[in-house]
């Protein structure tokens, strides 16, 4: 598996969500592949050292949100192409929840509601550039 | 793994003459978890151990839903604080003591192990550093395919790397059925390893559970400002709320429960900025044995 995971029992998010939102950023990414084997619960437990318990509980929700499936005997595999839209879906939220805290620091420092609103399109128009208005729908 | 529980103490009573040892602690230990126990020096984590293996004498305590039998210790592995090996043996004849000793010695994974530790099994274990005993202790627990694997501070005196090799060990023991319990001063190992946890203190048990549910049960919120830190009316009297900490511009304030609503609060300050986080098992530790600024502020 390409894809390398860290987590930090320290950082105050709950390991198994560091985990599961790093797995399901690495499907939306293309960096797993769907049909894409992972590894089993020991050995990813045993790679990050962390209670394999953590490990088991972060597959049941990827497979609970779709992202992956499991079989048993077999392991545990990157779904089709609707895990990559659901978890390009879950990657979307990690990005609404990234602007609404810039929204909320340019409030706290006193930033107008128009003033924001020029930012974020500044913002938009330099990271899509000779894009106008996005026909993408499929998030 | 399944919820039976693999170790209970029930009510566990030691004196060493006047001292009051381990008072009235009850502990279940699931089957095929790995349950850490954290302690100052003294809290009694070493006598508890004792009273598992039958070294000193328990109340009560029940492997498996029955008291300790001698057949027991066939799938069962110590490994004490201070190593108990022979200076004037090589590690060669301790592996040659546990193949007689131990039914399930197994002489390929007692190599691997040496290996991975890098021992050299032709030196005398007097020859060896600190470091180099505990590994030793290590292969010989490891070796044995234990049942259960009682571990007294297992990294102490070890380097890093050889840190997460013990842990990986555990890892890997305990996701083939094996039930581990183990003691550190290191409260990052517990936090990554152990799926329980019990934190005992001047003998007496303070706290146990599951270590991610602890961990959630009281929020931290953090808050930064562009100035001094605000007061914030009405923080210190909602029963939610443990703790306010306030230093220069960052806010903290431990809230028992999700934290929502007193964020929302928060906000109305206007922050640069506010996290909702869970505590850290050294926060819980630090709060729970009483050496935490936290411990003199208002319990929710």
């Amino acid at each position: 598996m390409p894809a390398v995971f860290t987590v930090d029992p320290h950082s105050g998010v709950p390991m198994y969500l560091q985990l599961i939102e790093q797995i399901k950023r690495s499907v939306a990414l293309g960096v797993l592949a769907p049909g894409e084997q992972l590894p089993t619960v020991k050995q990813l437990a045993m790679d990050l050292t962390i209670n394999p318990n953590t490990v088991a509980r972060v597959y049941r929700e990827l497979e609970r949100d779709g992202v992956i499936e499991t079989s048993p005997g077999r392991g545990s595999f990157i779904r089709g192409n609707g895990g990559v839209r659901n978890a390009t879906r879950a990657a979307a939220d990690v990005a609404a929840a990234a602007i609404d805290t810039a929204v909320r620091e340019a409030k706290s420092i006193g930033i107008t509601p128009q003033q924001a609103r020029d930012l974020f399109q500044r913002a938009v128009e330099h990271w899509y550039p000779g894009q106008h208005e996005t026909e993408d729908r499929s998030l | 793994m399944s919820d039976l529980a693999k170790i209970s103490i029930n009510g566990l009573t030691k004196r060493y003459g006047q001292t009051l040892a381990v008072d009235n602690m009850s502990l279940s230990v699931p089957a095929g978890s790995i349950f850490g126990l954290l302690g100052t020096n003294g809290a009694g984590k070493t006598t508890t151990f004792k009273c598992m293996l039958g070294l000193a004498q328990p109340t009560s305590i029940l492997f498996d839903g029955t008291p300790l039998v001698p057949e027991m210790f066939e799938r069962m592995s110590y490994v004490p604080e201070r190593c108990a090996l022979y200076d004037w043996m090589t590690g060669a004849e301790h592996m040659e003591l546990q193949r007689r000793s131990f039914r399930f010695y197994d002489h390929k994974r007692a190599l691997q192990l040496m290996d991975l530790f890098g021992l050299d099994a032709k030196k005398k274990i007097g020859k060896y550093s600190k470091g180099q005993q505990t590994a030793m202790a290590l292969v010989l627990a490891f070796s044995i395919h234990p049942e259960v694997l009682v571990l007294d501070e297992p990294s102490s005196g070890l380097d890093p790397v050889h840190q997460r090799h013990v842990l990986d060990l555990m890892i890997s023991e305990s996701t083939g059925g094996a039930t581990v319990i183990f003691s550190s001063h290191q409260v990052g190992q517990v936090e990554r390893a152990a799926e329980r946890v019990a934190i005992m203190h001047e003998g007496t048990l303070r706290l146990t559970g599951e270590v991610e549910q602890l961990k959630a049960d009281v929020k931290v919120i953090e808050a930064t400002f562009d100035g001094d830190a605000p007061s914030v009316n009405g923080l210190q009297s909602d029963p939610s709320v443990g703790l306010v900490r306030r230093a220069g511009r960052l806010l903290r304030v431990y809230v028992r429960g999700n934290g929502d609503e007193i964020a929302r609060t928060i906000s109305t300050k206007g922050p640069r900025s506010l996290r909702i986080l869970d505590q850290n098992l050294e926060d819980i530790f630090l709060t729970t044995v009483g050496a935490s600024p936290a411990a003199d502020l208002p319990e929710s």
